[in-house]
């Protein structure tokens, strides 16, 4: 099976030139046989692709050392759930995995697209036949995960113990999922591009593809912010790590899309930028790609200095160049439609959030490359961290926070100043009052007042929206408010699933600002010892250490702390922090010794205990209140939530699929009669 | 060539027999098989090339080792009468501000309290202590570290010469997006007014709109307000 893999690699790489090939001759001459035959060339390419990765499943799960990746990421005694997820543990495995998952996502355009968007599809397929040639070659030529060693080691060298994290097993393929997606709606974008067909039709192929790797790269993010928080153990979950910006930056521009496309819907306008956006998106996440392989900046992701950092160089300098080429041809077929009518509309507030989320791109972007930068002008080196990006970036969040609730309170076309004070009063009135009480609470950081102050101006709106919507349903249908509500939503999926992303974002918000008020302590504690220290709503807990144990497990020597928390007399659960040092199965220590954090989570804050070592019966352990917390998980997944709402197809599209059905208003027939 | 999008809907596609049937293997099963066989010949082409491109880079690691010996001691002799003039919590806010040399990417504070294995944050923040005991004011430990290790001595780069450019093109770049935005978003605010006054009293949509009436798009208009 695994020379099957193996070979099955160097075959898909000649389906995928055969489908590029095929599917651009059929686009050109217009021959549906060389369109289908591109077609077929692009499953069966999918196809060698899916053996490959069976292939390199078989090594890992049967640890056949022989093969360089198998022995570089997992040994005899790893647990079988992290032989799986070592596929994409490390840089080979990855690539493997990427080229799994866009063949996959090629597979699903090109079958879903099999009797509809024909004039696009030669050139879609080809796109992304293209795209995924360029995977397979980058993992076949620069990066093999069958490479064989010379000889056969006794073990492995395992699994990076911070990777041995059911988050871990999760959070890639996730992210891997969102990023990959992007590759839909850029072929659709180029296809449209090439053949003059620019009207609403490719948009509305891409959308849902857009809305496909916005949730994905939502979920894959927030996991990500997860898995930092509980295994990386510096006492937050978002560090301006280039990876992590890498991550970020195709959700920003993919968010931008997913507002301005709706002008484009509605008005025929911003042709050009929706074209620019989806590009963009699917360039940022290969520049992210490039940023994260070629070990150009410090991470503590990074995956060691390659040769294919220059592979995606070169592809990303190629995809700019031909789309910019292809954009600046078609300049004339990219004129607007309709024209904006005033500036109070929903069209101007889109586009200033667009605005926003660009600039906040460009910021990070600016940020994660400064070092370069820096080097190459004057020589010296520098580090580009949390407090740059902080004093960048949440201005510009509070901005983009604000609009979030200005967008949908304004009319399209032209908003009057009746519709402005009625739509307005009551959510500004909230948002005030919420700064009031912060103020009369004794609260007098600026950035978290701003942050709630908004939040509540933003959470106002969005149950004014809900709130008039259900109203209206209850008077016209008689429904019970839970049915009103559910059924407004189910209604109009789009409409108010975005509002439902919108109250994540803001609970997201809300949450980031309570890591302002995070408090940290350092502690030495023999067993029996208390201290007792003060969380940031000003309650004393004291901590009684229960002693140090020593332990082995599967795979590890664990050192473990237990502490026992109390507030106001009251005992709290115990708190158990760990130092683990892993060993391969002959017990040999591989990697460095890790911590793994011990948690309290609760609604107001998390108690978060790191063993920072042991020197005798000392333990070092530094205690963190992070506030607010388990909010961003929460407002993450309801982010998520509201996405697939907007995304699920509606009750009359799920209809059609299976057979025509009208659907005529009775005021319409007669209005029409 | 003039064909419609009914017409090309038909002609690219999949092939069909003469009969118009959709005939989905003809070819293409055939091309498949010949591309298979091409591929077994070519797979050896590939193999050499692959040798050829040399062997592969040294297995990635998931995250970069420490180096250890990164260590480089920043010592300056105690002030005259030195009295320290930070507290313990200065001191914490201070070591924020300075990056462990040992090749995370966390400050020293962060990593002396998160991993005992790293001996270089350790080693720094006895440096600090030293500094801070010997009265030295936290810009003065600042430049110290800067002086041994660089300016990757510090979490962020300091807001002088060049680095300016860091801290400010985000800002210049937002300021001049919103104002070319708002003075494209005017401009089209009035090309539209200037249209409107233009356009005959009765209504767009009936006069350049074929086959759309008055009262449609009178409809249409008031459904996108509503939905506003």
């Amino acid at each position: 099976m695994i020379l099957v893999g193996e070979l099955s690699l160097w075959i898909a790489l000649l389906m995928c030139a055969w489908s590029v090939t095929l599917s651009f001759a059929g686009g050109v001459t217009r021959r549906p046989e060389l369109v289908a035959s591109g077609e077929r060339g692009l499953y069966a390419g999918v196809g060698f692709v899916i053996l490959a990765s069976a292939g390199l499943w078989t090594a890992l799960l049967t640890s056949d050392f022989s093969l360089r990746y198998v022995a570089s990421f997992t040994s005899a005694n790893l647990p079988t759930v992290y032989k799986i997820s070592a596929f994409w543990g490390g840089q080979a495995g990855s690539l493997l995995f990427w080229c799994l998952v866009l063949g996959g996502y090629a597979a699903l355009a090109t079958w879903t697209n099999r009797g509809r968007n024909r004039e696009l599809m030669p050139w879609v397929t080809g796109t992304n036949a293209a795209v995924l040639l360029f995977f397979v070659m980058a993992t076949a030529l620069a990066s093999n995960p069958f490479e064989r060693l010379d000889w056969v080691p006794a073990d492995g060298r395992g699994l990076n113990p911070q990777l041995q994290n059911p988050a871990m097993a999760i959070h890639p393929p996730l992210l891997y999922l969102g990023y990959v997606a992007t590759a839909i709606p850029f072929a659709f974008a180029i296809a449209a591009l090439v053949t003059r067909r620019l009207d609403a039709e490719w948009l509305g192929a891409v959308r849902r593809w857009s809305l496909v790797s916005w949730v994905f790269l939502t979920l894959g993010i927030v996991m990500g912010m997860w898995w930092a928080y509980v295994e990386l153990g510096w006492g937050g979950y978002w560090m301006w790590d280039p990876v992590e910006n890498a991550s970020l930056l195709p959700w920003l521009t993919g968010t931008a899309f997913l507002h301005s496309i709706m002008i484009q819907e509605k008005r025929g306008m911003l042709r050009k930028w929706n074209v620019t956006l989806v590009v963009g998106t699917f360039l940022l996440s290969i520049l992210g790609t490039f940023i994260t392989r070629s070990g150009i900046i410090q991470s503590v992701h990074s995956f060691a200095q390659s040769a294919i950092g220059a592979w995606f160089a070169t592809f990303f300098v190629l995809a700019l160049l031909a789309t910019i080429a292809l954009v600046s041809m078609r300049l004339r077929d990219l004129e607007a439609q309709a024209q904006l009518e005033a500036m109070i509309s929903r069209e101007a507030a889109f586009l200033y959030n667009n605005l926003v989320l660009v600039g906040i791109a460009f910021s990070v972007l600016w940020g994660t490359l400064f070092p370069i930068l820096s080097e190459a002008v004057r020589g010296t080196k520098i580090t580009v961290g949390e407090s740059f990006f902080n004093a960048v970036n949440v201005p510009l969040g509070l901005l983009l926070l604000a609009l979030t609730g200005v967008g949908p309170l304004i009319a399209w076309r032209k908003a009057s100043v009746d519709n402005i004070r009625r739509q307005f009063v009551g959510p500004a009135a909230f948002g005030l009052l919420v700064g009031a009480a912060l103020l009369v609470l004794g609260i007098r950081k600026l950035s978290p007042i701003v942050a709630w102050t908004l939040a509540g101006f933003v959470a106002g709106t969005i149950v004014q929206e809900f709130w008039k919507g259900v109203g209206a349903r209850r008077r016209m249908y008689d429904e019970s408010l839970p049915r009103a509500f559910a059924r407004l939503v189910a209604r109009n999926r789009r409409r108010y699933g975005g509002y439902i992303v919108h109250a994540g974002i803001v609970i997201l918000f809300a949450a980031f600002a309570g890591m302002a008020f995070k408090k940290e302590y350092d502690l030495t504690l023999k067993a029996g010892e208390s201290a007792t220290v003060v969380d940031p709503y000003g309650t004393r807990w004291t901590f009684t250490s229960e002693g140090l144990s020593e332990f082995k497990a599967l795979n590890r020597d664990v050192l473990t702390l237990a502490l026992r928390p109390e507030v106001d007399g009251v005992r709290l659960p115990l708190i158990t922090s760990e130092k683990r040092q892993h060993r391969d199965s002959r017990g040999a220590p591989t990697f460095q010794p890790s911590t793994e954090v011990g948690i309290l989570s609760q609604q107001r804050q998390d108690v978060y205990v790191v063993l920072a070592g042991a020197i005798g019966e000392d333990a070092e352990v530094r205690i963190n209140f992070n506030p607010l917390v388990v909010w961003v998980w929460n407002g993450g997944l309801l982010m998520a939530i509201g996405g697939l709402i907007v995304m699920w197809p509606a009750a009359d599209r799920r209809r059609r699929q299976v057979g025509y059905v009208a659907e005529l208003e009775p005021q319409a027939i007669g209005a029409g009669a | 060539m003039s064909s419609s999008p009914a017409d090309v809907s038909r002609s690219v596609g999949a092939p069909r027999t003469a009969d118009g049937a959709v005939s989905p293997r003809a070819i293409p099963r055939r091309a498949l098989l010949r591309g298979l066989g091409i591929g077994g010949g070519a797979l050896g082409l590939v193999t050499v090339a692959r040798r050829a491109l040399g062997a592969q880079e040294t297995p990635a690691a998931n995250f970069a080792p420490m180096e250890q010996g990164a260590y480089r001691p920043t010592l300056r002799d105690p002030k005259p009468d030195a009295t320290p003039r930070l507290t313990d919590a200065d001191r914490d806010a201070l070591e924020h501000r300075i990056k462990c040399q040992c090749g995370c990417i966390l400050d020293i504070y962060t990593c002396r309290t998160t991993d005992f294995t790293c001996q270089v944050s350790p080693a720094m923040h006895r440096d600090v202590m030293r500094l801070v005991a010997g009265g030295y004011e936290a810009e003065e430990i600042l430049e110290a570290f800067v002086a041994t290790y660089g300016e990757v001595a510090l979490t962020a780069p300091k807001k002088e010469g060049f680095n300016w450019a860091g801290y400010l093109a985000p800002g210049i770049a937002m300021a001049t997006g919103a104002v070319a935005l708002t003075i494209l978003l005017r401009k089209w605010a009035r090309e539209a007014r200037t249209a409107a006054a233009a356009r005959p009293a009765g209504g767009l949509g009936a006069a350049t709109l074929p086959g759309v009436s008055a009262e449609e798009l009178s409809r249409l208009d008031r459904a996108l307000r509503e939905e506003g």
